[in-house]
């Protein structure tokens, strides 16, 4: 126990120490303050701009009594603009809008057909959109005065609303789409960064034969749960660390972010799906590190790493991609995920979505659970047989499945 | 303390490793480990550090048997290295906490053996800064700090220069004063001779000879004789194939037997215009090398 604790720290601190940690954690705080910051950031920058006079919008209308109609109508809809009526041509409003004078024209045929003249249309421009919203009610109202209505009824008409309310008895899943998103996001890139970092970790100490010494003070079982263990708390500071100042920054910009549903829909995700996050994170972290540990033991150059933890990575991949697709496809309760729920290496991450994103009785969120525990302790078990047996080998080609062979036949 | 190791067993698969490997080591004494490669060295310190267990035989120590958790074993692997990008000081406590010693005790043991060593200025560089040879050093140093009851030292002065061997011997020497069992392996036969009372070599998972070094060495035949002369040439025929040419010019002379010492040595005092005669005496190197041959 007392090894544990030593070998424990010693790892955690070299975790903690390196460099990459330390500025990928800096980078996602800076980035996700910046990203939180933005509103005022913007606000504080367009606030600046008010001053200065709002960009000028032309409206040429042949008719006359159809101008003064439009330019009320535009004036009240294009409030971010100085409407203008012309009665310039159509080469004049051009040359107005290429020199800059106006942002942007309309020229009106009738009441059905226009122009819109624009510089540089940006991929935002919605004001073709509103002007044809705009003209469709001036185009239905004169109708219908036509038709004898008096304009009262005319708008009354135009201005209908339905009510309608929906009753979620289940989950919402526009609301806890992008949260559990981006929890599977950074369940699927902690696990496969720290799995990769312990086998690396592993197969270092076997190429600088540093395991020589190393096999001959610990026990090899202290070493690898010592190992993984500060590897997933690593892991578990990083994300509370990237994970707090989101929520830190949010709350607050919470007024600036109000009217973005997105965005808050983020960080409104209730309290109880972060400790089942914790639950998975935790337990989907330890099997594949410890699965991770044991392939890094089976290698003897770091050159072999990455491709001995192909499989497992590719397993780890394929959850990813079930996931993500069911979600994509809104049934994250199909048979697919449903059998990957209760598979242990595919389980954090669906069981988990599941829960997230549907409504998951109990007993089978306990069974996945059940299921997931007893396999992590089995494979930190087994890791550990194959890392003991493993670190001594040197030269052989890494071969998991024979050396569990080996494991299981000794 | 004796350590003593009886009948040790070990297979890998298929492969018979350790066929019974049985010897004693005491405290107070260096004892030299010795076989060519492949022979069973490796395996056997690994099963007497607990690495893997036995699949027969006992390791015993006063005795009774081995008690890891009781029992410090101190070492030096012939596979040197340790963390090349870490600083020293981390490391080298590290290894001694996982020994059993306390962070303090750890520390304090880590400065004293660094300033020993004359390694002190490297205490917080990066291992991978310095030469080959200090980085012997600092691996001896995982070795020792913890003071173990028995240290297991793995071709030692492999790669060190004459000054370091110095000071490695003196090491050796303290450590052998203090009363602890020093196991030497090494194919550097004269460091073993210089240093070890006991040798045990094996051949094929087996100890082929083993016991006090001077039994052994008297067990070989005292047949031969070293003549120094100025004049080899009328010696050489006079005595014809049983006069060879040795080292460094001197000349070797088998005899018929051992008992014929005086005789011949007078012989060659009243003939021969020579500087020197002795009877040769074999060194580790020649029983082991004659040893080998016969395999």
């Amino acid at each position: 126990m007392k090894q544990f604790k030593t070998i424990m720290g010693f790892e955690l601190k070299s975790f903690i120490r390196n460099k990459g940690f330390i500025f990928t954690t800096l980078f996602l705080v800076v980035a996700l303050g910046v990203l939180m910051f933005l509103p005022n950031i913007l606000s504080a920058a367009s606030s600046s701009e008010e001053e200065t006079e709002k960009p000028v919008m032309l409206v040429n209308a042949s008719d006359g009594a159809l101008a003064d109609f439009v330019h009320s109508a535009f004036g009240e809809a294009f409030a971010d603009y100085d409407v203008r009526l012309t009665d310039d041509g159509e080469d004049a409003i051009r040359e107005q809008v290429v020199s800059g004078e106006a942002e942007c024209a309309f020229v009106m045929e009738s009441l059905t057909s226009y122009t819109y003249y624009v510089n540089d249309l940006t991929m935002t421009d919605s004001n073709t959109a509103i002007a044809d919203s705009v003209l469709q009610n001036v185009y239905r109202m004169s109708m219908m005065m036509q038709g004898g209505m008096t304009p009262d009824q005319a708008s009354d008409v135009l201005s209908v609303t339905v009510e309608g309310q929906t009753e979620k008895l289940g989950k919402d899943q526009m609301e806890n789409y992008w949260y559990t998103y981006i929890m599977i996001f950074a369940l699927y890139t902690v696990i496969i960064l720290y799995g990769q970092m312990v086998a690396t970790s592993v197969a270092t100490e076997k190429s600088s034969r540093a395991m020589e010494v190393l096999v001959t003070s610990a026990d090899p079982v202290a070493m690898m749960f010592g190992k993984v263990l500060s590897a997933c708390l690593a892991g578990f500071v990083q994300l509370a660390v990237v994970f707090g100042s989101a929520i830190l920054f949010y709350n607050i910009n919470k007024d600036e972010w109000a009217d973005i549903p997105i965005i808050s829909s983020i960080f409104d995700m209730p309290p109880s799906l972060l400790a089942f996050m914790l639950i998975f994170f935790v337990l989907g972290f330890l099997i594949y590190a410890f699965l991770y540990g044991a392939v890094g033991s089976t290698t003897s150059k770091l050159e072999d790493v990455s491709s001995a933890v192909l499989p497992l990575t590719y397993l780890f991949i394929f959850a990813f991609v079930v996931v993500i697709f069911s979600m994509s496809a809104g049934s994250v309760d199909n048979v697919l995920m449903t059998v990957c729920s209760y598979v242990p290496f595919t389980s954090p991450m669906a069981m988990f979505t599941r829960i997230a994103m549907s409504s998951v009785p109990w007993y089978e969120i306990v069974i996945s659970v059940v299921i997931l525990i007893g396999s992590v302790i089995g494979v930190g078990v087994l890791s550990a047989k194959i890392y003991r047996a493993g670190v001594l080998m040197y030269g052989k080609k890494p071969n998991l499945f024979e050396t569990i062979r080996t494991v299981l036949r000794s | 303390m004796v350590l003593e190791l009886k009948n040790i067993e070990k297979s890998f698969g298929q492969k018979h490793v350790l066929c019974g490997v049985s010897f004693c080591a005491e405290g107070g004494r260096a004892f030299g480990l010795l076989g060519r490669n492949g022979a069973g060295k490796t395996t056997t310190i690994r099963v007497l550090m607990n690495v893997f267990p036995a699949d027969g035989g006992e390791v015993l120590i006063d005795g009774r048997p081995i008690d890891h958790s009781r029992i410090g074993i101190g070492y030096l692997p012939e596979e040197r290295g340790l963390y090349p990008k870490k600083p020293i000081i981390d490391q080298l406590v590290y290894f001694a906490q996982l020994k059993g010693m306390s962070r303090s005790d750890a520390v304090r043991s880590v400065d004293a053996w660094l300033h020993k060593l004359g390694m002190a200025e490297y205490r917080n560089k990066r291992l991978d800064t310095l030469s080959k040879g200090n980085q012997q050093k600092i691996q001896l140093i995982t070795a020792l700090a913890h003071d173990p009851d028995m240290v297991i030292l793995d071709e030692p002065f492999s790669g060190l220069d004459p000054v370091n061997a110095m000071l490695l011997k003196n090491v050796v020497k303290e450590q052998i004063g203090k009363g602890k069992i020093v196991l030497f392996s090494s194919h550097q036969m004269g460091y073993i001779e210089e240093f070890c009372d006991s040798i045990a070599i094996l051949s094929e998972g087996r100890v082929a000879i083993g016991g006090d070094l001077e039994s052994i060495k008297r067990t070989y035949p005292r047949d031969r004789l070293v003549i120094r002369t100025q004049q080899p040439q009328p010696i050489l025929e006079a005595y014809g194939d049983a006069c060879t040419v040795g080292e460094h010019g001197v000349l070797m002379l088998r005899m018929a037997s051992p008992e014929d010492k005086r005789a011949v040595m007078a012989s060659l005092a009243e003939r021969f215009e020579i500087d020197e005669v002795r009877v040769h005496e074999p060194s580790l190197n020649d029983i082991f090398v004659e040893y080998a041959k016969e395999q």
